[in-house]
């Protein structure tokens, strides 16, 4: 999100908190947040991507939605009224066309309308075809998810990427020799699928509340949190949106706060510190440890500042519209132990990948007839956990390492807990000392978080050893 | 409320007697009903699936691995709610 985009939609949400309640409130906010996966959306060197990338995370959350939800009579007319926006700020955005300089929505130029009413159609009958096989809906789920992961792993592998960027050009056709890694800038899709798979996985387990296709869509392409989250879950955004919070002028006043709280810790803070933080091109300039200390500490405090500040942003729009995000960040920085940091930072996802992987992982390997010591599960949970969601980030070796890091982290912390626990029980610590022993604590653990973002800065393991070679002084 | 009830007093005496028994090592320790248990990093996110495990073969209940986090439960007084509510 720029400067611009946020201004927008700061007045666009106090807009909406001032004037509209109730139905008119809801599509609003609906048309909002469609509009916006267009306008967000950045362009691509490929023809008419920066369009039809919107449209497939359009396509994708109806499609969810109609495999996730059972039909329900009463909501026929409101349905109607959905579809009809959902299709009507599609085919608006492609007519922005032939507005010729008044077009503004999309980074280059929509495809030609007829080329939208035909997908639109094909959409629209493929709709109405999944619904006549609520039989399969099980299989279809399972080919969904199957169908989400799959999107992710092309999109960030880069020789996947490489291809895929060269079939479609070739598809629409450009020289596919020119293609490269970066062509499929696809805004968003990496909260859309988790917020997805969850939707998925909670309709597998019959836990999810009955809501509708306007409602859903405003959830998964919610305004705020397309670019950077939160990672929040159907039931409780829909809580919230549904009865919202009725004090305006409060919710607006702490809402603006938020929001400047953000804008500051983003576009002042984080984007000064950006220039002297670690990247691939000082990691190779800096000779001397000192210096290369100084950068790390500086990337891993604009790293917060930059993700907090975006979350800020998120959770402030959100609030001047009645609607309480998840938070994502509570002082990590601060945190005594690796458990309690990741139980502060980017909190949605670890909560997301604790819900649907750590969780039924070890409750599989605890209840089930193994009988294996606590040690190799608490391993395995933690290294499966942490390197997915090091992968998440990208499919490299530096951020599987970065995953792995945490991971080996967090077990020597369970076992360190544990073998505490048995050996030192009611032993009375004198404050004094309890203040140093907590002070080396989070002295250790900021420096394992920040020493391992050196592999989730840089894009390669043997830049990454290069660093670490001049940050203990051990470089030629 | 509830907290006057004996069969909350008989679950919060069991959850915290298995608490500081097992999961903390502790067995002399004693719990606040209101003390957090998630957010005050009394549980972690292993021990969390174990407790999970131990109320189901206890009280007969399920807890979600989607409800195994601060927002669901952060205290014995509010597990003990939940273990209430879906008994009756």
């Amino acid at each position: 999100m720029t400067l611009q985009h946020i201004l927008y939609f700061t007045v666009f949400t106090i807009v909406i908190s001032r004037l509209s309640h109730g139905l008119f409130r809801h599509y609003l906010l609906l048309t909002g947040s469609l509009f916006a996966v267009f306008w967000l959306q950045p362009a691509s060197s490929i023809r008419n991507l920066d369009f039809w990338l919107p449209v497939v995370s359009i396509g994708m959350v109806v499609i969810i939605w109609i495999l996730t939800q059972p039909k329900n009579p009463d909501r026929k007319h409101k349905l109607r009224l959905e579809i009809l926006i959902i299709s009507g700020v599609v085919t608006f955005i492609g007519a922005t066309r032939y507005f010729g300089n008044l077009c503004c929505l999309t980074a280059t130029r929509p495809p030609p309308i007829i080329q939208i009413i035909i997908v639109l159609t094909i959409l629209g009958c493929f709709g109405l075809l999944l619904q006549h096989f609520s039989q399969i809906q099980k299989s279809l789920l399972w080919l969904a998810g199957i169908l989400i992961i799959v999107i992710f792993i092309l999109l960030k592998y880069d020789i996947y990427a490489l291809h895929l960027s060269q079939f479609l050009r070739n598809w629409m056709g450009q020289d596919p020799s020119l293609a490269t890694t970066s062509d499929l800038p696809w805004l968003g899709y990496s909260y859309l699928a988790f917020r997805l798979l969850h939707t998925i996985r909670d309709a597998q387990g019959k836990k999810l509340p009955d809501y509708s296709l306007g409602e859903f869509t405003t959830y998964a392409l919610f305004f705020p949190a397309l670019t950077a989250g939160p990672i929040d879950r159907s039931e409780r955004f829909i809580r919230d949106y549904r009865s919202p919070s009725q004090e305006t002028n409060r919710n607006t006043w702490i809402g603006l706060q938020r929001v400047l709280v953000g804008l500051l810790k983003k576009f002042v803070l984080a984007d000064s510190l950006a220039l002297f933080a670690l990247n691939s091109q000082n990691a190779n300039q800096v000779g001397a440890p000192i210096w290369m200390w100084i950068v790390l500490y500086t990337y891993s405090l604009r790293l917060y500042l930059d993700f907090s500040g975006y979350t800020d942003i998120a959770l402030g729009l959100g609030a001047i519209v009645g609607i309480n995000l998840p938070e994502n960040f509570n002082a990590p920085y601060f945190r005594t132990n690796l458990t309690a940091f990741w139980n502060s930072w980017h909190i949605t996802l670890a909560n997301w990948f604790r819900a649907y992987l750590f969780n039924p992982l070890t409750r599989f390997l605890r209840g089930g007839n193994f009988k294996l010591p606590v040690w190799p599960i608490v391993l395995v949970g933690q290294i499966t956990t942490m390197t997915l969601i090091g992968l998440w980030h990208g499919i490299t070796w530096n951020f599987f390492i970065w995953g792995l890091w945490h991971a080996l982290g967090l077990f020597v912390h369970n076992r360190w807990t544990e073998w505490r626990r048995r050996r030192i029980i009611n032993i009375e610590i004198h404050p004094w000392k309890q203040k140093y022993i907590s002070f080396f604590s989070w002295l250790i653990t900021f420096h394992y978080v920040t020493l391992g973002w050196v592999w989730f800065a840089l894009p390669g393991t043997d830049i990454s050893g290069r660093v670490f070679s001049t940050l203990f002084g051990l470089g030629s | 409320m509830s907290i006057l009830n004996p069969m909350n007093n008989h679950i919060l005496s069991t959850l915290s007697e298995y608490i500081t028994t097992e999961i903390l090592k502790q067995p002399n320790r004693s719990l606040a009903p209101d003390q957090p248990l998630i957010s005050g990093g009394l549980i972690d996110s292993f021990s969390l699936v174990d407790l999970a495990l131990f109320i189901e073969n206890t009280f007969g209940v399920h807890i979600e691995d989607t409800e195994l986090n601060a927002e669901t439960f952060d205290t014995l007084h509010e597990l003990s709610e939940i273990i209430q509510t879906r008994q009756s």
